[in-house]
């Protein structure tokens, strides 16, 4: 079951964020979005999501530096994926190596990211 | 036995006062951009209150006189203490009875606007010019006061010379309408354009000393001259002259012309009112400012007075006027004039200044620091935009502008409030957005910005401003450019249909670039490339959504020359068509937008 899966959305950029979180809303996740590095750690701290969404560039604290984060120090498994920007394949295969579960590169199509979110969730449960 | 601390010299309360003062204001200019906003709001509200009840400790509650010495007299800073608590006492009063006054001009001009008699206008007319001649004396004493008990505030700020120069001396033009009277002004132009001082205090100590000229000449001229003196490392010294043709001084009272309370003579005050504190304001700023004033003068020959200001050179020359883009004012001009305009703004020259440039626009104009004073305009009268400063130290911008959402009548609800700020913070643009206030001005505003925003607010002032979106601009590179169309249906598609979520999304697209437009010239202007950076990957994937692919090539470009720390005349350079393109890309999404809501219904 999807309705009322927790996600957390790591995006910098207001515009796109509230595209998305409109997006996953209707599509019954539970959304929290936080603007910057500082945001998620704070909301990590309180709780571990059931997917992260994040960016890769954000402020003070990059996407690689979430799933390092989320895998080294929270110990979770919880699936990462990260929206990459055009031309950025290296830090792509960063993050697959720290542990990113997928990507999807900008400009976003919110009905593919949706696609994406529910396979990581119905592949965790297997 | 007593602690050691009891014998140690006694903390005097002004000082502390007047360095939380200036803790406080270096937490206002504090980037808050490492903190959340909600931690940022609690440590800035938590330090008001904290400085409010030692303000009270100090002072007694505000209104009522402090009973202050009850202990011996020890020490000398005690007596200080002494002196210093009448003018305290004239400061608050001073303030208490600024606000009522406001209000009776105010509304004795909405009095005129009711189709009155003659006879009951010239009345009215009478009533408001002694109303002003009071809250002339008011805001002298107020002045006077604050700077003998040492609680006025001097910035030391980046600031171009040269407009604010520009700016008193339009100021002092608007007063010397019907008399023969000329203004003349020479300023050395090899004078930097930026320098490092209180701009505020520059243009006070101008226009008293200027308009003291206006009063006193009836025929002749007036000349302004600026000149440097001398260079000492970093410090410029200018020498300021203001030479007039009027009636002169005698020799005897010019010995005393900068004491308080005293005018030349008794029957000057009777012929041209004023408190007579002014030139002792001046001197008390100017010595303040680490300067040096004096006078000369001839009965029936004229006066001069000179001082000179040490400033300190800006570090870079980047504090340019931005490009304007070049509009037909005129139509402009033509399209704003009617407007009924009410201005919240707590500083006095900038409600002079404002109050000038909207009265020659042909605008009616309501200015005022108090909030209750300007909600009860807004219900008598019909006003069509807000000016609202959103950092006034008694009243919060974002506060008035909630009271005029929320209120129960619908029209005044949607009267639009366009902010006027000196920085855009991020917190401040989110804010904004919440409180509804769609368009930002930066301070010091320039008139042209003002007034596009103003006609873009106006009812069915976008549609005169679409109708010649290319007329607009002179360049006409970009006016191929700007041609383009933008196609909202994909994005329209992502929004799955929902109408209301795209409007959401443009209006967050105007305010990204809006802020964009603000946090990069403060980069540029500091040479910050990372930053200037940051903001432009910020914006880019935005404007990618909204098919602005000549914006987002500029801001690629910005990005690329932020990475190699490239040439900041070349930033500048994209900066300025960034700025020249985003008005038409702006009216284009609004276009489309139109189109799209059209064919939905």
């Amino acid at each position: 079951m999807i309705e009322g899966k927790k996600l957390l959305l790591a995006e910098d950029d207001n515009l796109l964020a509230a595209l998305l979180r409109y997006r996953l809303e209707k599509g019954g996740y539970q959304v929290s979005l936080s603007k910057d590095g500082k945001e998620v750690k704070e909301y990590l701290a309180e709780e571990v999501p059931d997917i992260i969404v994040s960016d890769i560039m954000m402020p003070y604290f990059s996407g690689i530096e979430l799933i390092d984060f989320v895998r080294n120090e929270l110990g979770s498994k919880t699936p990462i994926i990260i929206i990459s920007s055009a031309g950025n394949e290296e830090n792509v295969l960063t993050a697959f190596e720290l542990g990113a579960n997928d990507f999807i590169s900008k400009p976003v199509s919110p009905s593919e990211l949706i696609v994406r979110v529910k396979r990581e969730l119905n592949n965790t449960k297997i | 036995m007593f602690s050691p601390i009891t014998k140690s010299k006694p903390l005097n309360p002004r000082n502390l006062l007047s360095s939380l003062e200036n803790m406080e204001s270096m937490l206002n200019n504090f980037s808050f951009e490492e903190l959340s906003s909600s931690e940022a709001t609690h440590l800035k509200k938590s330090f008001k209150a904290f400085k409010e009840d030692l303000e009270k400790k100090v002072f007694g509650e505000p209104g009522t006189v402090a009973v202050e010495v009850k202990k011996e007299p020890t020490d000398g800073d005690m007596e200080r203490n002494l002196s210093t608590s009448p003018n305290m006492l004239i400061a608050k009063v001073s303030h208490e009875i600024r606000t009522p006054l406001n209000g009776i001009v105010g509304f004795t001009d909405l009095l005129k606007e009711d189709g009155l008699t003659n006879s009951q206008l010239e009345k009215v007319n009478a009533i408001q010019s002694a109303s002003y001649s009071l809250l002339e004396i008011i805001n002298e004493l107020l002045e006077y006061s604050k700077l003998s008990a040492g609680l006025e505030d001097f910035d030391t700020i980046d600031f171009n010379f040269h407009n604010v120069i520009k700016d008193v001396t339009y100021l002092c033009k608007t007063l010397i309408t019907d008399k023969k009277v000329t203004l003349e002004t020479d300023i050395d132009s090899s004078i930097p354009r930026i320098l490092v001082g209180d701009p505020s205090k520059l243009s006070q100590i101008l226009l008293n000393l200027l308009g003291n000229a206006i009063k006193f000449v009836e025929e002749g001229s007036i000349r302004l001259a600026i000149a440097k003196k001398r260079k000492i490392k970093d410090q410029l010294f200018l020498e300021f002259s203001i030479a007039d043709t009027g009636i002169g001084i005698a020799e005897s009272k010019l010995a005393n012309i900068f004491d308080a309370f005293k005018q030349a003579d008794d029957s000057t005050f009777l012929k041209y009112g004023g408190s007579g504190l002014g030139l002792s304001i001046v001197k008390q700023l100017i010595e303040n400012l680490g300067g040096k004033i004096s006078v000369s003068s001839t009965l029936g020959i004229g006066t001069t007075f000179k001082f000179d200001v040490p400033y300190t050179l800006g570090a870079n020359e980047m504090l340019e006027q931005k490009q304007k883009p070049t509009i037909q004012k005129d139509k402009v001009r033509q399209s704003i004039k009617g407007m009924r305009i009410l201005v919240f703004e707590d500083n006095l020259l900038n409600q002079r200044l404002i109050e000038e440039r909207l009265k020659s626009w042909g605008c009616t104009t309501f200015i005022t620091e108090n909030a209750e004073y300007g909600l009860d305009i807004l219900k008598k009268t019909k006003v069509d935009a807000v000016l609202m400063d959103l950092r006034m130290p008694k009243m919060n911008g974002f506060e008035v502008t909630q009271q005029i959402r929320q209120n129960k009548n619908a029209a005044i609800r949607e009267i639009p409030v366009i902010a006027l700020t000196a920085d855009f913070s991020l917190g401040d643009k989110d804010k904004c957005r919440k409180y509804g206030i769609k368009d930002c001005i930066l301070k010091p505003y320039d008139p042209d910005e003002l007034m596009l925003t103003l006609l873009k607010n106006k009812k069915d002032g976008k549609m005169a401003l679409a109708k010649e979106p290319e007329k607009k601009l002179d360049n006409t590179q970009d006016i191929k450019k700007s041609s383009k169309r933008i196609d909202l249906t994909p994005i329209l598609k992502d929004c799955m249909n929902d109408v209301n979520l795209l409007q959401e999304l443009i209006e967050l697209y105007k305010f990204n670039a809006l802020e964009f437009i603000g946090s990069a010239k403060t980069h540029i202007r500091y040479g910050d490339f990372e930053e200037l950076g940051l903001a432009a990957h910020k914006i880019k994937a935005g404007l990618a959504m909204m098919q602005s692919h000549e914006l987002h090539a500029i801001v690629v470009q910005i990005q690329e020359a932020c990475k190699t720390e490239g040439d900041i005349k070349q930033l500048k350079s994209l900066y300025n068509c960034f700025l020249d393109e985003y008005p038409k890309v702006e009216l284009t999404i609004d276009k489309a937008f139109a189109e799209i809501k059209r064919t939905q219904k």
